[in-house]
């Protein structure tokens, strides 16, 4: 009796042991997707399909894993990568992170426990500096020459593959400006649009709207908005592609006085014809119903909010006009790549990576994926399939055009919006700073944040 | 004789099983941190650990005992090792350098901690962060507390009521937080004609998040309170009865002396909560809206959990976060010490 409890004890023992050193030694493992989920994010991952994967490794096909940034392109990249295994018998496992989750602090824990996807998301210059240790040199891919928006070092390398081009301005209503007669394309400076603004608020009850302007000002979750998407016309517009002067005086924490109280009239004016509670307490939610259901003619966002249109059965034409700052005229609108994708430089397959990566790029059916299907812009000139989106319509028009500037925003300092100037276009739209103060303040919030 | 020769074969049997597991360990984590991707080294981690313990566990010696006990905490003392000691021990040292979460490149000393107390929003964090702790612990303590006098009392319906206040405390803080948030801007402006969103002003937005959590709260501590009352003697509420006490002498010379002890409990476990206050204030608000403080403009409802996850997340300075996370875990440390030594007091004065 008793030499069988001890043998029971021994057992329980030798268990919990065992199961212990089980979990903490089992890191060399290829089998990345049952880690995947034991993250804790919101990871739509196909870790279901991991006994097919292990057939295809068979078949010698191989199998890379993408780290997606954008949740809303989830399906849509994994039909293509069916149809891509299919073609090559590469498996492509895409595991898209959004909604929320910090998709930087992901892929770190991902490199902690030595579990780094083949190719991943990043996001600007902050995010470069970050990973540039982890990034492979693709200058010498062949889609590089066929576009504008690949990720270039400041040494001339191209790290990141654009899969997409994104373009914001000021939105309108192109039904409600037609009523009240003003004409989208004569929006190119800030005169142009008092005018405008004035007549379309003029006539209001004519035209059932409530406010001219959309905006969002609120810094804890509209920050973006204004602190980056605006803000980005003090940074590039009316300015070259390669023309960083204030974003290089920016990141030394330095800003332009007269160009900031230009920018200043243009967001005082804006916010005066805004819907007021919108302004200051609405989210991304309020700001777009209150356009979409043609309570006003104008909105500050870009074509990504195409998709969200026939949840409002968004009836009326639209299109993306400058966000003019200024009293010359500044024709063009600001669009770039959202983000990149990297190849980690560590992988085994990266070869795998750059034939998916150029399949994307330049076929009937890569850019049949991205254009038609994500209904994004191709970043690749040499792509036929034409947007049939309102917004992206637009959007390749000012692009086709050559009429665009670049998002210099995205190489600000990681965070500044959220934790320094948000809050002051938040205190400007309320109206407890005057536009002299606004100056002022952003002129010292960004001295203290570059330092 | 022939026996205590067969013991001494068995001894060394077991410490020979026992170097054998230790050398197995020790090759196996010597492979890991070299680099090496050699699949044995699992299976020679999980061999050597059970000769190990199994040496250790048939050893004859004095204090066998003693040494079967270590063999048994040692699942737990490992668990507890690699889940909160390692990584609190990297924590501290992660703060003396300028680690990104990847890695560090130099050690800076003690620059984390000078640079956070001289940031504004920090120091504003703080405040505003034990202003809301003191308010919180306070609203909620009263109106649980009342609720329990409800809850206790011979008011028809007071199981429903015991189970509706507690709902509440059974949804996120998520979720809440993105209704209330809703509740704010949409259904208040509109109840209050011409009014803007509570969540605008800067000290409304922090009576919206204070009203929030106490109604999410109050329901969690009642339960505790109704416990405590419904723990006090019958017969001495009798006996008050029969002496003619009436409801509020009862309450204030029987109940409430009665269970000071829980009193302790809910005002701690209160203060403990306000001061880890993350997911409502991230819903509700995020930090908006903004207020002016000596010319700069700052966010007035950034308690310190969220100021933390801000630093490290969105401005990508880990070191700092996890600076700052340490003088928070140090603080917390102290209300919670506290809290036992008081307890002990007490139960020593019973």
């Amino acid at each position: 009796m008793i030499k069988w409890k001890k043998i029971v004890a021994i057992a329980i023992a030798a268990v919990m042991t065992l199961s212990l050193t089980a979990c903490g030694s089992n890191t060399s493992s290829s089998d990345n997707t049952a880690d995947n989920t034991a993250s804790g994010t919101e990871v739509s991952d196909s870790s279901a399909e991991s006994t097919a994967a292990e057939s295809s490794t068979e078949s010698g096909g191989g199998e890379i894993r993408l780290v997606n940034g954008k949740i809303e392109i989830d399906e849509q990249l994994k039909t293509y990568a069916e149809k891509y295994e299919e073609k090559t018998g590469v498996k492509v496992n895409i595991e898209s992170l959004g909604g929320g989750v910090d998709i930087s602090g992901t892929l770190k824990g991902y490199l902690a426990a030595g579990n780094m996807p083949d190719m991943y998301v990043f996001g600007g210059e902050g995010d470069y500096n970050t990973w540039k240790d982890y990034m492979a040199d693709l200058s010498d891919q062949p889609w590089v020459s066929d576009t504008d928006v690949a990720y270039k070092t400041s040494d001339g390398k191209v790290v990141g593959f654009p899969y997409a081009v994104e373009g914001y301005g000021i939105t309108y209503n192109a039904d409600i400006l037609e009523k009240a007669g003003v004409d989208p394309a004569s929006l190119t400076n800030i005169n142009a649009y008092k005018e405008a603004f004035e007549k379309i608020d003029s006539m209001k009850s004519v035209l059932g709207i409530t406010a001219v302007c959309s905006v969002a000002a609120e810094s804890g979750q509209m920050y973006w908005s204004t602190g980056n998407h605006i803000f980005g016309s003090y940074l590039a517009q009316g300015l070259d592609r390669s023309d960083t002067t204030y974003i290089d005086m920016l990141k030394k924490g330095e800003t332009d006085t007269d160009r900031m109280t230009q920018f200043a009239d243009f967001l005082e004016l804006l916010f005066q014809y805004a819907d007021k509670n919108t302004l200051i307490s609405g989210t991304y939610d309020d700001q777009l119903a209150l356009w979409a259901q043609g309570k006003t003619a104008f909105i500050t966002q870009g074509n990504w909010i195409d998709p969200s249109l026939p949840d409002y059965n968004v009836s009326f034409d639209s299109g993306i006009a400058p966000l003019a700052i200024m009293e010359e005229d500044t024709d063009g609108i600001l669009a770039d790549a959202p983000s990149w994708w990297a190849v980690y430089n560590e992988g085994g397959n990266k070869q795998l990576c750059y034939d998916f990566m150029n399949s994307l790029a330049s076929t009937e059916e890569g850019a049949e994926c991205l254009v038609t299907d994500c209904g994004m812009i191709s970043p690749f000139a040499s792509t036929m399939v034409e947007p049939t989106t309102p917004l992206a319509v637009s959007l390749m028009g000012w692009v086709k055009a050559g009429k665009t500037y670049s998002w210099q925003w995205s190489k600000m300092p990681e965070g500044i919006a959220l934790n320094a100037t948000g809050v002051i276009f938040e205190s400007f739209a309320k109206g407890d700073i005057d536009k002299e103060q606004f100056v002022t303040m952003m002129g010292t919030a960004v001295s203290d944040y570059a330092k | 004789m022939k026996a205590g020769k067969k013991d001494y074969l068995y001894k060394i049997i077991c410490i020979v099983t026992i170097a054998a597991g230790i050398a197995a360990i020790v090759s196996a984590l010597i492979l890991d941190f070299s680099g090496s991707k050699s699949n044995i080294r699992g299976p020679m981690l999980l061999i050597g650990m059970t000769a190990l313990i199994f040496g250790i566990f048939r050893l004859p010696c004095k204090k066998h005992r003693q040494l079967i006990n270590i063999v048994f905490l040692f699942p737990l003392v490992f668990a507890f090792t690699v889940t909160v000691i390692i990584p609190f021990m990297l924590g501290i040292f992660y703060s003396l350098t300028d680690w990104n979460g990847i890695k560090f490149t130099q050690f800076l000393g003690l620059k984390n901690y000078i640079d956070m107390f001289s940031s504004m929003d920090y120091v504003y964090s703080f405040v505003i962060t034990v202003i809301f702790t003191v308010c919180n612990m306070l609203l909620v303590n009263l109106l649980a507390f009342m609720l329990a006098l409800l809850c206790t009392s011979k008011v028809r319906g007071r199981n429903f009521y015991r189970a509706a206040y507690f709902v509440p405390n059974l949804i996120g803080g998520i979720v809440l937080g993105y209704v209330w948030q809703f509740i704010f801007n949409k259904v208040f402006i509109i109840l209050i004609p011409g009014s803007l969103s509570m969540l605008a002003d800067a000290n409304l937005a922090l009576v919206a998040i204070l009203m929030v959590s106490t109604w999410q709260y109050a329901g969690y501590i009642m339960m505790i309170y109704v416990t405590g009352i419904q723990s006090v003697p019958k017969d001495i509420l009798e006996a008050s009865n029969v002496d003619g006490a009436n409801g509020f002498q009862t309450l204030r010379k029987i109940k409430v002396p009665m269970i000071a002890n829980t009193f302790t409990v809910c005002i701690f476990l209160t203060l403990v909560n306000s001061f880890k206050q993350f997911d409502l204030n991230f819903a509700i608000t995020n930090g908006a809206p903004s207020r002016i403080l000596n010319g700069k403009a700052i966010q007035a409802t950034e308690f310190l959990a969220l100021n933390i996850y801000k630093t490290a997340i969105s401005k990508n300075e880990y070191a700092l976060g996890q600076t700052k996370g340490l003088v928070f875990f140090i603080i917390l440390a102290i209300i919670s010490l506290t809290q036992v030594t008081i307890r002990k007091k007490k139960e020593v004065e019973l």
